[in-house]
């Protein structure tokens, strides 16, 4: 038995038995993993609300040989996503946060540029600022998970977007010029692709000052989902409550 | 035998084992055992329903609370489940009646403002038969998000919007309180 005390991200819960629950963990160290927290429904003293989706904690847990499931003893809250005031938009953002991570990250695969860009949108994830952060984190995963195609020149032919569109298509890759889209691609516009230019070279809280309302960029994040949902092959629940 | 096993894994809390202990259980009993429960089953369905007014479950409509007279029909406590209301019952504090949405805004589980079931509240704050909405969704995100979502909806209406406080639970120790609850807990003190 080794007994570990980790920095993690909560990302979901399942009920078990009466009060006991199964938690899925993304840990700095030792990267996605899964625990039993007994009675976790019952023991506020243990628990409290640390075990709310996208909660910043220290997890105190147990690996045991030969076992599948650490046990998880206690979490500590650094910071709680229920310190600021939560609506509908906010708590899809969480959802979609929690949702990619769980379904991108492998278990036991450590990957600290996630848990940093996590954090990062996490901070910057308000009532009032939601397409900012949840653009650039979906934009950020795919090329962490190194899914992301060239936003410069046309996957094909290799054609300098220049001040065109690109454009993109549900069941295929990469990001084509308009000679080589398909009746059915959707357009990424030049501002569109300039922005994602600026996201991988600025930091968020480089962006958060300027104005992001829904429509901005919108473009950009449905090329994200779609890129996420076509690389895990399955529709992110999460992102239907993220159509503006 | 295959049937009811895998009718009974659709319980919550019932795993593949739990259903086949259940089974064999019922396969054993007598007649009369497995007979009163089919009944049961069956009746529970037949019986109750929804409150028109407030989405209780009850066997008659309106339910015991919207049809009481010595209830005050124009305070209202927002709940998720109508589980929830024993809880309230159990302070005897509490006299107003209640609505019961059956969930809470859960964008995970692709539950979003639509599926929720506001209408008949909001209908009676529209019309003015209510003083005070109190949201008592629990202090989760989900349940945060559901409460800021209804009172949204609901102030134009002009009904008071209150929401349930949060913070150290009665006979617990401030030493093992979190962040957020003491952050709460100081939010929500009253005068003494
Ligand atoms: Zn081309
Ligand atoms: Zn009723």
């Amino acid at each position: 038995m080794i007994a570990h005390q980790a920095e993690a991200l909560v990302l979901r819960t399942w009920p078990v038995q009466e009060a006991d629950q199964i938690v899925s963990l993304f840990t700095r160290d030792q990267g996605k993993l899964k625990g039993m927290a007994k009675s976790a429904a019952r023991s506020r003293r243990r628990f409290g609300g640390a075990l709310e989706p996208m909660t910043h904690v220290v997890a105190h847990y147990v690996e045991k040989p030969r076992q599948e499931l650490v046990r998880l003893d206690s979490c500590e809250i650094l910071s709680s996503p229920l310190s600021q005031p939560v609506d509908y938009r906010r708590a899809a953002a969480l959802a979609f946060y929690a949702e990619v991570l769980e379904e991108t990250l492998p278990d036991h695969d450590p990957q600290d540029s996630v848990f940093r860009l996590a954090l990062t949108v996490l901070e910057h994830t308000r009532t009032d600022s939601i397409w900012l952060p949840v653009t650039y984190f979906a934009l950020w995963m795919i090329r962490l998970m190194g899914w992301m195609p060239d936003i410069e020149r046309c996957t094909l032919c290799g054609r300098p977007f220049g001040n065109e569109s690109a454009w993109f298509l549900a069941g295929s890759d990469g990001l084509v010029c308009g000679d080589h889209s398909h009746p059915a691609s959707r357009a990424l516009s030049p501002q569109s692709l300039a922005i994602a230019g600026r996201f991988f070279r600025t930091p968020i809280a480089g962006l958060v000052s300027e104005d992001w309302p829904p429509n901005r960029a919108a473009d950009l994040r449905r090329f994200a989902f779609q890129s996420l949902e076509r690389h895990l092959e399955r529709k992110l629940r999460s992102t239907q409550a993220l159509k503006a | 035998m295959a049937r009811l096993i895998e009718e009974l894994r659709k319980l919550p809390g019932i795993g593949t084992k739990s259903a086949q202990r259940l089974a064999f259980h019922i396969l054993r009993s007598n007649p009369e055992d497995a007979e009163a429960l089919a009944s049961a089953v069956r009746e529970v369905k037949a019986r109750l329903q929804l409150c028109s007014i407030c989405n209780n479950i009850t066997d008659v409509d309106p339910c015991l609370y919207c049809a009481s007279p010595t209830r005050n029909q124009r305070l209202v406590c927002v709940v998720e489940e109508p589980t929830n209301i024993a809880t309230v019952e159990k302070t005897r504090g509490y006299n107003g009646v209640y609505h019961v949405l059956h969930g809470t805004l859960s964008p995970l589980h692709g539950v979003g403002p639509e599926h929720l079931r506001t209408s008949t509240l909001l209908d009676r704050v529209t019309r003015g038969d209510i003083d005070e909405v109190i949201l008592a969704t629990s202090p989760t995100v989900e349940g945060e998000a559901t409460a800021h979502y209804l009172a949204d909806m609901l102030r134009s209406g002009g009904a008071r919007i209150s929401r349930i406080a949060t913070g150290v639970p009665a006979g617990s120790d401030i030493e093992y309180a979190d962040e957020v609850t003491m952050t709460r807990a100081l939010e929500g003190r009253r005068e003494m």
